[in-house]
């Protein structure tokens, strides 16, 4: 199956365990990831925020590229890109003026037409959880976790199409899918801080802070994320709880035989190598 | 209603916001569901139920240097649980601008200075040098070694490395032009 990639600009500094672990993961279930290379940031938060049409415009580049891929499909594993992708183009079907707009800003024409995944969706749903158990090598047997969606990928339901935006479940049916316990918990959309990291740092230790301490709370091992910006927040900014903070993609890769280095295990500041050996995941 | 009493300018002031914005704002009960899951909200900061508030009262100034849509971060919580569905991140844009745009002070610098060179990074390269944006706000806000502790670790596990600042240092014109394009139209020229 071959689908357009679209990274962002994390993936390539913060995140780069996110695209590794995305890339080694989708290789292995026989996705053909195609990297767009002319790709640009969508401008995230602070776009969004700034300026609306320059914020469109930017997606509007990236869709306009992504429109001329075979198929007009593209997965998006940073949930504020994917995010920022489909509202850009729900926007300007629902308003064509602005979709003239950016069209001359741009100076391309866009058909509307581009199908968006983020990828924990695009896993469940388009791969799906057969394909994924049987490329099973090792079940994370006795690895308890909480599955952590955070905003962007569910919220607004309006804008996501997320039908369960309070208790979304596709990550925990992957988890599971691998063998791991997944347990309950109420904070699975709650948000972390998001883009305060540096210029309000003391909301995101409050807010990363009571996530990671529920976690614990919940005799969670670690905790499961499907965003660089989650992890970067509950990774820094936990204060003293320990608890590693693990994308999803690492797991699977994990369960499918990778090596830890070669999905960027090693890379994070509360180290998940010691709790994956204590549970004989690794060697 | 005040609203309905307010002078003209101020119905103006609700009306643009209306627009620009594509939110309902008339529709708004007032009944707190967005500032109650908020994750900004606090003592401090009002929150999007007093901001809508102020924007159906007409106190443009009040909304204009209401801290709440700086903190925004566009969690969409709001929106989801609002029975009118209103998306208070549209209308933290709308009132972004406008305060641009009338040249008022940002209520919170250090959120505004780091979107700011954010946009700058986008704007040169295409993309967010993200470490090159962590040291130039650190910098700026005289606090060179914040998280500087954390910053050795991950380069020392080799998840970031002091030489991506220099990635990219190439100026990508296509979207230096995207944005000089955007900018004058934002302006109404």
């Amino acid at each position: 199956m071959k689908v357009s990639y679209y990274p962002g600009c994390s993936l390539e500094s913060t995140g780069k365990g996110y695209d590794r672990s995305a890339r080694a993961v989708c290789g292995a279930l026989g996705v053909d990831l195609q990297e767009v290379r002319e790709w640009v940031c969508c401008g995230s938060s602070a776009g969004l925020k700034m300026n609306r049409l320059l914020s469109t415009a930017l997606s509007g580049v990236n869709l306009a590229l992504l429109e001329k891929e075979e198929p007009s499909e593209v997965v998006a594993p940073c949930p504020f890109c994917y995010r920022r992708l489909a509202s850009a183009q729900e926007e300007m079907r629902q308003d064509p003026k602005l979709k003239g707009e950016v069209q001359e800003v741009i100076e391309a024409e866009l058909s509307g037409e581009l199908q968006i995944h983020n990828l924990v969706d695009f896993l469940r749903e388009k791969v799906g959880l057969e394909a994924i158990a049987a490329r099973l090598k090792k079940p994370l047997a006795g690895l308890k976790v909480v599955p952590y969606y955070g905003c962007f990928m569910v919220k607004p339901g309006q804008v996501t199409g997320c039908e369960n935006t309070e208790n979304p479940t596709s990550m925990d049916e992957i988890l599971a899918a691998l063998g791991a316990e997944v347990l309950d918990w109420d904070f699975k959309t709650e948000c972390c801080g998001a883009g305060l990291s540096l210029s309000k740092t003391e909301k995101v230790v409050e807010l990363s802070g009571r996530l990671v301490r529920e976690a614990a709370f919940r005799g969670a091992d670690a905790v499961v994320v499907a965003c660089q910006l989650c992890q970067a927040n509950l990774d820094m900014r936990q204060g003293q709880a320990g608890i590693p903070i693990i994308y999803f993609t690492q797991l699977m890769g994990l369960a499918f035989g990778f090596a830890p280095s070669a999905l960027g295990l090693n890379h994070h500041l509360v180290d998940p190598l010691a709790l994956l050996k204590e549970k004989g995941l690794i060697g | 209603m005040i609203r309905l009493n307010g002078a003209a300018q101020e119905k103006d002031f609700l009306a643009r916001i209306i627009e620009e914005s594509g939110q309902n704002l008339s529709a708004c009960i007032q009944c707190g569901k967005c500032s109650g899951g908020c994750p900004i909200t606090s003592a401090e900061v009002g929150g999007p139920r007093r901001l809508i508030a102020e924007i159906l009262y007409g106190s443009k100034r009040q909304a204009l240097e209401d801290r709440t849509w700086w903190h925004c971060v566009a969690c969409g919580t709001c929106m989801t649980r609002c029975p009118v569905e209103i998306n208070v991140y549209r209308v933290a844009t709308a009132l972004c601008e406008m305060a641009e745009r009338e040249g008022i002070a940002p209520s919170e610098p250090d959120i505004h200075l780091f979107e700011e060179l954010f946009m700058k990074s986008v704007e040169r390269h295409g993309r967010a040098n993200e470490l090159r944006v962590v040291a130039g706000f650190n910098l700026r806000t005289r606090r060179p070694f914040k998280d500087m502790g954390q910053a050795l670790t991950l380069m020392r596990k080799g998840a970031i490395s002091p030489g991506e600042m220099l990635k990219g240092s190439r100026a990508d014109e296509r979207i230096s032009r995207v944005f000089a394009r955007a900018q004058r139209k934002g302006t109404g020229e």
